[in-house]
């Protein structure tokens, strides 16, 4: 798991699942919405590619098509389930105690610990685009926690902004890792600087396109790094880019 | 009988614990019972994830888990 890589879009896995039929139980909407993920790391059906990388174990690109279209609330424990919305809007209720309603830039981070339930959905016609990330925590069975956050690519932008993880305004979470965006409207170079030596780093393109250090990627292209040194070398093209980067110990 | 310590095992679809020290008695299988006696058609009691996608973690608890600790 511990070797450098890119992971080109279409390498992804992928899969469809339809909100009726076998389906049904675990899919929101009616009639006949359709989520699909695109999957870096193994999860669910796809099993063919790697595992995770450091402690994120689930990076999904998922699109909710049609009203309604989600997850119907489901359980879950330990794992910390960041949500990126990227397009649309994404309706989230939790049994720590939030209804929630997120748009584009807003991003949060349920921590499921001793037993928390989710629902994830869909309300609009609009398509809602969303990355999930799954986290291993540092502690079992914590207190399930939430908390939000949320990205301006407008007044943030050109600049390294941490959104997970110990730094200033950041969303606390209990592991290791710093999950960070890079939203440019024209062409940057920047250093990423490791919070610490042996620290892994997953760059995955939202948008535009993007070098880091030898590799080139496009839109929805991904690479992991470990044994990069103090820094790697970020440099967005001339075009508007959008970069999720994921610092996070083996 | 192996000298090897105790392990945990987290679910993959959804983060399940199974903790050899434990045990699972709602879902029959006795405290102590190693991860290589579970069955191999066992699956996750959450999420129906089957065991061949569970994860070995070293990872300890949260200050007063678990709730029910395993006889010393």
């Amino acid at each position: 798991m511990n070797s450098s890589f890119v992971l080109r879009a279409g390498e992804r896995g992928y899969d469809k699942f339809l909100s009726t039929g076998d389906s049904s139980s675990y899919i929101a909407g009616h009639p006949e919405a359709t989520l699909t993920r695109h999957s870096s790391f193994n999860f669910g059906p796809y099993q063919g590619g790697r595992k995770g990388f450091g402690r994120l174990r689930v990076f999904g690109d998922e699109v909710f098509s049609g009203p309604g279209c989600g997850y119907n609330i489901h359980r879950h424990h330990n794992f910390i389930i960041c949500a990126f919305v990227l397009k649309g809007q994404l309706t989230h209720v939790n049994t720590v105690g939030n209804i929630d309603q997120l748009t584009a830039g807003d991003y949060y981070a349920f921590s499921a610990g001793s037993g928390g339930k989710h629902c994830e959905l869909n309300l609009k016609n609009e398509d809602t685009n969303v990355i999930y990330l799954w986290i291993l925590p540092d502690q079992l069975l914590l207190p399930p926690s939430y908390s939000r956050g949320r990205f301006d690519p407008v007044y943030e932008r050109n600049r390294i902004m941490t959104l997970v993880g110990n730094a200033d305004g950041a969303l606390r979470v209990s592991q290791d890792v710093r999950i960070s965006r890079l939203a440019t409207d024209r062409a940057v170079d920047l250093d990423y600087r490791l919070s610490a030596k042996g620290h892994g780093v997953y760059v995955f393109v939202l948008e535009g396109e993007a070098k880091v250090n030898d590799a080139s990627l496009s839109r929805r292209d991904s690479t992991g790094l470990w044994g990069a040194g103090e820094s790697i070398k970020l440099r967005t093209g001339e075009e508007d880019a959008d970069l999720l980067i994921i610092e996070t110990a083996a | 009988m192996t000298n090897n310590p105790l392990k945990r095992w987290i679910c993959l679809g959804c983060g399940f614990l199974y903790d050899e020290a434990l045990g699972s008695a709602e879902h029959g299988l006795a405290a102590g019972t190693r991860w290589a006696d579970v069955p191999d058609n066992w699956v996750c009691p959450d999420c129906g994830t089957p065991k061949h996608l569970f994860e070995m973690v070293e990872i300890p608890y949260a200050a007063g888990q678990p709730a029910l600790r395993p006889a010393a």
